[in-house]
């Protein structure tokens, strides 16, 4: 098969992504020296800062040092982070939550809804509201759009395969959104989000994660995968998966699994003070931590399958870093470390010990991703 | 009562029941840039008193762009009933079920979480006792929950009794804190649903002859220059912000777009004397 060629088109947006992503990294803060640092001429270089100038992405600031021999002072030029914003969306855990963001990823505005179990084109309904809600408080123009799904998403089509809590089938997500909006649009699975906004704004403990894998737990089960800073857009959602006997992996760890199995153990342990309603992850981890038998048991069994998940990963791709996402975080450092001594029985000790456990606290991090993918795609940054 | 006259374009009004209370006022000056900006007249509608009913409120509905809502200053039927009759709606620090009219709120959760944090994990403290504001309201529900469940995180027992009354008034506040130390309670912090609480229940346990915040460290959720007179440490929101944005979500809808759901804005810890010395 011949190989595609690029147009020219595709080769000038290249190089103004070059040159953008050098000045945003401060590779390079003139005209001669961006030449340098990418390798393109001189009046390319020239051109294309005149285009981003006049876009208002970068901007004149003044004059830096003449060089050794004596030439010209050279024209400075800066990136400007508000120059464009960003919307990030997620559709995890029952509400749609929206991140606007600068070019920096400094979040601006926050807005959400409840998903109320709401699919099909309900469920795009409320993610179109949400995102409305982001572009009132918009304060400068909408670059592109990022939409974290919880499923299974065809990345480069745009293109939801599946995803059950949603109930969208071969949904055209992007299509639809770009036409109602103008702007591009990109989306992606949850967890690869997820494990992005973590590599891409240093929200881990740690700073080594450049094979970080987040296991995203919420109604579903997902594992996204960043491979020295890029999306592994092949993960996703392992919800379908059947551990140890039949049961599917969601059935086992999602929320309503949850749920149905504490009312069981609160059947079989009449003393356990776990609440009927309103249940949540801390009552379990305050319950674990004083001696609750119900809450000890169902922590013993999460930590079991959490676990086989932990072991799978770190035998198959040796990851330095596993997290740990999803409200089920609020189980706490006690579980996470039920977790990671029940992995080390399942591997070997030399295999599992360099890999870093951690739990992602932050409610927002699918949203702050699909922010990030959006960035990196549309201007090649972050 | 209005305070300031409509032209005869079609105007903004903004609901409140109490407009020139420290965050009514405040929330009106940020929502006033944005309408100014965009070139909407506002008037400022004050009602003291909840009406019952839609044809009870005093503003001209063939004259009216939208409406921001200040608190709870409408009953929920009479919300929906406005937004059933097509007119844009934004609600500041209220939300009802189902999202359907959308509104601009303090994100409480992490507010809450920031104070308990602060508490425990930096100043070591191990016996909180909670006043909570009006558990009608939004607000004084989501801040009590939140308490509870950042309780639960750090693993406190809180006795019932460590709850108290607050009502989102100070006097309310002072009275609960005033029949709890009578029990002479061991308690080594306290954390108010508003910082105003926390201004009068820190006035009653100077009294009692603790020390602050050697004995018992105060926080309290929302700042004002009455707050940092008291030295106390709070978390905030910028209010003026939050009617900014208020504004931008009813330009929004008036302008044509659909928005269900909240808009959050974030808090800030403001570490005063009130918790300052002793770190862990």
């Amino acid at each position: 098969m011949k190989p595609l060629k690029a147009t020219r088109e595709q080769i000038r947006q290249h190089n103004r992504q070059l040159l953008l992503r050098a000045v945003y990294t401060g590779l390079a803060d003139n005209r001669a020296a961006l030449a340098a640092e990418t390798g393109l001429a001189k009046p390319t270089v020239s051109d294309l800062i005149g285009e981003l100038i006049a876009e208002g992405l970068l901007v004149e600031s003044g004059r830096g040092e003449s060089t050794d021999s004596g030439g010209k002072r050279p024209t400075l030029v800066r990136f400007v982070p508000n120059a464009r914003q960003v919307i990030g969306v997620s559709l995890d855990n029952g509400r749609a939550f929206g991140v606007l963001s600068n070019l920096s990823g400094q979040v601006i505005a926050q807005h959400y809804d409840e998903l109320e179990n709401a699919q099909g084109d309900d469920a795009a309904e409320i993610l179109t509201a949400v995102i409305n809600g982001l572009v009132a408080q918009l304060d400068a123009p909408l670059l592109c759009i990022g939409v974290g799904v919880p499923g299974v998403v065809d990345v480069p089509n745009g293109v939801v395969a599946d995803s059950p809590p949603l109930g969208w089938t071969n949904y055209a997500l992007v299509e639809r959104l770009a036409q109602q909006y103008h702007v591009p649009v990109y989306t992606g699975n949850s967890a690869e989000l997820t494990a992005l906004a973590q590599y891409a704004f240093g929200l881990n403990s740690d700073d080594d994660s450049s094979k970080l894998v987040t296991v995203l737990v919420t109604n579903s089960v997902e594992v996204g995968i960043t491979l020295d800073g890029t999306a592994y857009h092949q993960g996703g959602d392992i919800s379908g998966l059947c551990a140890g006997g039949a049961e599917r992996l969601d059935h086992l760890l999602g929320w309503p699994a949850v749920q149905a199995r504490t009312a069981e153990l609160r059947a079989m342990y009449r003393e356990s003070l776990l609440p009927e309603n309103g249940l949540t992850y801390m009552h379990i981890h305050y319950g674990a931590m004083n001696g609750d038998p119900a809450a000890q048991q169902l922590c013993d069994e999460l930590s079991t399958h959490l676990a086989q998940i932990a072991a799978w990963i770190v035998g198959l791709l040796r990851p330095n870093h596993i997290s740990l996402a999803g409200p089920i975080v609020n189980l706490g450092e006690a579980f996470l470390n039920q977790v990671v001594a029940k992995t080390e029985t399942m591997l070997w000790p030399q295999v599992i010990r360099p890999v870093i456990f951690s739990l992602a606290y932050s409610g927002n991090l699918s949203a702050i991703g699909a922010a990030a993918l959006a960035l990196h795609r549309e201007l090649d940054i972050l | 009562m209005r305070v300031s006259a409509a032209s005869a374009q079609r105007v903004i009004d903004i609901v409140t029941n109490f407009p020139s209370a420290v965050f009514q006022r405040d929330v009106i000056a940020g929502a006033r840039e944005i309408f100014d900006h965009a070139g909407y007249p506002v008037n400022v509608v004050a009602i003291p008193e909840a009406p019952a009913r839609l044809a009870a409120l005093p503003f001209d509905k063939q004259n009216l762009a939208g409406c921001l809502v200040i608190t709870f200053v409408l009953p929920d039927p009479v919300l929906n009933q406005l937004h059933e009759r097509g007119i844009p709606l934004s609600l500041v620090g209220h939300q009802l079920p189902g999202g359907r009219i959308p509104g601009v709120m303090t994100n409480n959760r992490q507010g809450i979480t920031m104070l308990m944090e602060h508490l425990i994990v930096t100043h070591g403290r191990k016996r909180p006792v909670f006043i909570q504001g009006d558990l009608l309201q939004n607000d004084g529900i989501q801040r009590y929950l939140a308490f509870q469940q950042e309780a639960m995180r750090y693993n406190l027992h809180i006795p019932p009794e460590f709850i108290l009354r607050g009502d989102f008034s100070p006097e309310v506040a002072a009275e609960s804190m005033q029949k709890f130390l009578t029990h002479d309670p061991d308690f080594d912090a306290l954390v108010a649903s508003d910082y105003l609480m926390a201004e009068s229940a820190m006035n009653v346990i100077k009294a009692s002859g603790r020390r602050i915040p050697e004995d018992v460290a105060v926080v309290g959720f929302g700042d004002a220059p009455e707050a940092a007179q008291a030295g106390l440490t709070t978390v905030a929101a910028d209010i003026t912000e939050l009617g900014r944005r208020a504004a931008r979500q009813l330009i929004g809808q008036i302008e044509g777009l659909r928005i269900r759901g909240l808009t959050l804005l974030s808090t800030e810890l403001i570490e005063r004397e009130t918790t300052r010395s002793q770190p862990n």
